[in-house]
């Protein structure tokens, strides 16, 4: 037999998981620096906890499970309410804001043959505890930091606010149905039926506007566009938070990666007020997304607003890749062979102490050991002999001798870069 | 290296799917009329992408066009409203063209109400066959009625008169291909038209040319 993984779970092999690790790294730094502390929750979550947390979008997502006890249990699809359960049972009695981040698996069903994966790796926060603009404008922040550390250039963060749309809708009176479809409707950016469902007479003029209006604002006009759409209706005040979250955002020094687009829509529908996408020329799917969830704690228990985001690390990949940045993994700086094994060991033990990335080989010797330092893009060939560090030319042959003290790793440029 | 991607990212043209099939000449047409260049379009021969005026068209199966736009391999498209429904893609529909307009409906033979109606009540599910699973199960779904689901290919009127199913959902202009196969309308399940789709991220990394052409679309096309 010849086995197979699973469909859209797949293996990630040295060069990527090098690249992955290091990429990650970065990003964790870059949060850390905000003095966000990290995270780890289990792969696995009752059904009932992401359902009280997630609401309706769960159901098609989750890849559900049965325990030996019966247990109906999902492997968690994103990590905002593992995240969320995790402070609102074992951080509730903590003081102040909580900062968190992570970097973890998450797992969603998919349809087969549509070229989605069903494992993928977020890293992201969740602000939990503080809420109002500073705490949008902070997590925005953050995620420019983040994705900046990433090495990306090139993206924008588009942000808008739910809060628009179901402040219009409330005003409206409509029936709860009807809402209901419209936020559907809204959901799967669907402007065409928007259109349809508020081409009724039973709509106000001014509300039919805005309501298929706001979802179409994007852009430097769209946040005074968006207030006298919303002011003919009386809902002027909705945008008050948002002004002074832009504010904060250009405090921050971050406005230039900053756009406003009342269309944003996550798929996941816990959102309450501010919502953000990130977007990189050339890669067809958001990059990372987020937004405020204020409803998601009180479900589980404990009432407190919340913010996040969460990168896709595996877009992300694609997105830098689409923009030539290449990352730089550690390079390996000798591949060291030798007769005996135990002064290959005394050896490799001196040169790590150096500072040295030594690879062993207990096989090949001489010119195979040089190509095999080539295969692996070592900077060199060493042999362990007679108490000493031999240096192998290009040819295999012995060119000097490793002085004691071992000297520094033979300098390369940054690191291998691929 | 990456020399196609990175000019792909800064100076691509817009990149537009037009279906092949029954809805292109009016596609064409359309773009036409809104003044854009389409160039070889109308006559695409057996070319599958074509240049012209700065906008690329890429001609694809209308099944496939809802795929196309999901991934970003193109900004913008027209394509059925059924395609879209049936593909359940992430894609931003933006405008009704109005034409290309045509039912979904759920049609069993001429003389077998009963029988199907019996069979549901012995056999507790009825047979349906069709090119448009999805549509089809969320049909029955939202009915109440289990319906077992035989996905073909084509023909889909000769389905129950060959024994493979008890009713058929299938799409139809006029009526008269069920009407020549003994088959009477039961239900409507869709109605389709065309539509302008754009990809999410196209919207907002292009949002000026997308929005434009949007709302151009929108002015031209008759509802």
């Amino acid at each position: 037999m010849r086995p197979v993984t699973p469909r859209g779970f797949r293996d990630v092999l040295p060069y990527e998981a090098a690249e992955r690790e290091v990429l990650s790294a970065a990003m964790s730094q870059a949060i850390s620096a905000w003095g966000y502390g990290p995270v780890e929750t289990p792969v696995v979550e009752e059904y009932t906890t992401l359902e009280a947390g997630m609401g309706s979008s769960l159901e098609g997502t989750a890849f559900r499970l049965f325990d030996s006890d019966g247990r109906l249990l999902a492997l968690r699809p994103e990590m905002t309410v593992p995240i969320a359960r995790l402070v609102a049972t074992r951080l509730v009695q903590e003081p102040g804001a909580q900062r968190l981040r992570y970097a973890a698996q998450v797992y969603r069903e998919h349809a087969s043959l549509r070229g989605q994966a069903r494992q993928f790796t977020q890293v992201g926060v969740e602000l939990v505890g503080t809420g109002g603009p500073a705490a949008d404008a902070e997590v925005v922040a953050v995620l420019v930091s983040a994705l900046r550390a990433a090495g990306l250039a090139d993206f924008k963060v588009a942000i808008g606010t739910v809060a628009v749309l179901r402040a219009l809708l409330t005003a409206s009176q409509m029936p709860d149905p009807w809402q209901c479809k419209v936020l559907d409707a809204a959901h799967q950016r669907n402007l065409v039926e928007i259109d349809r469902l508020t081409a009724g007479d039973d709509l106000p003029p001014e509300l039919a506007r805005a309501i298929s209006g706001v979802p179409r604002l994007r852009g430097d006009a769209a946040i005074d566009d968006c207030r006298a759409l919303a002011d003919a209706c009386g809902c002027a005040d909705v945008l008050e938070g948002f002004d002074e979250t832009l504010d904060l955002i250009a405090a921050a020094g971050v406005a230039e990666f900053v756009s406003v687009d009342f269309g944003v829509v996550r798929s996941f529908d816990y959102y309450t007020g501010m919502v953000l996408e990130v977007d990189a020329p050339g890669l067809g799917v958001a990059v990372g997304g987020g937004g405020r969830y204020d409803g998601v704690l009180k479900a589980l228990g404990s009432d407190a607003p919340a913010a996040g985001f969460a990168i896709g690390l595996e877009r992300l990949r694609i997105a830098l890749s689409e923009q030539d940045v290449n990352v730089t993994v550690p390079a390996l700086d000798a591949v060291l062979g030798g007769d005996d094994a135990a002064e290959i060991l005394r050896s490799a033990a001196r040169l790590r102490a150096a500072g040295w990335c030594t690879r062993l080989d207990t096989v090949a010797d001489g010119a195979g050991l040089v190509s095999e330092a080539a295969r692996l893009g070592a900077t060199e060939a060493l042999v362990a002999r007679d108490g000493e560090i031999v240096r192998l030319d290009r040819a295999g042959e012995p060119a000097g001798v490793l002085a004691y003290p071992l000297p520094a790793p033979t300098a390369r440029e940054g690191g291998e870069v691929r | 290296m990456n020399g196609m991607l990175s000019m792909g990212r800064n100076g691509r043209p817009l990149r537009i799917a037009v279906p092949k099939g029954s809805l292109f000449p009016d596609s064409v047409r359309l773009l036409q009329e809104v003044g854009l260049d389409v160039g070889a379009l109308p006559d695409p021969g057996r070319l599958l992408t074509i240049s012209a005026g700065g906008v690329e068209y890429i001609i694809g199966k209308p099944t496939d066009i809802p795929i196309y736009v999901a991934y970003g391999a193109v900004d913008v498209a027209i394509a059925g409203k059924d395609t879209l429904v049936e593909a359940d893609m992430e894609v931003v529909e933006m405008v009704d063209l109005g034409f290309g307009a045509c039912r979904f409906v759920v049609a069993e033979p001429e003389e077998a109400a009963a029988t199907v109606l019996e069979h549901y009540r012995d056999l507790g599910v009825i047979r349906v066959a069709t090119k448009y699973p999805r549509i089809t199960e969320r049909y029955f779904a939202e009915q109440g009625v289990q319906a077992e689901i035989v996905k073909l290919h084509g023909n889909i009127e000769i389905a129950p008169l060959i024994g493979i199913a008890d009713r058929v959902v299938d799409i139809t202009a006029t009526g008269t291909t069920l009407r020549d196969n003994h088959l009477r309308i039961v239900d409507d399940v869709l109605e389709s038209t065309a539509r302008f789709v754009a990809n999410p991220v196209s919207l907002k990394t292009r949002a000026a040319e997308v929005t434009e052409l949007a709302n151009r679309l929108a002015e031209v096309s008759v509802q």
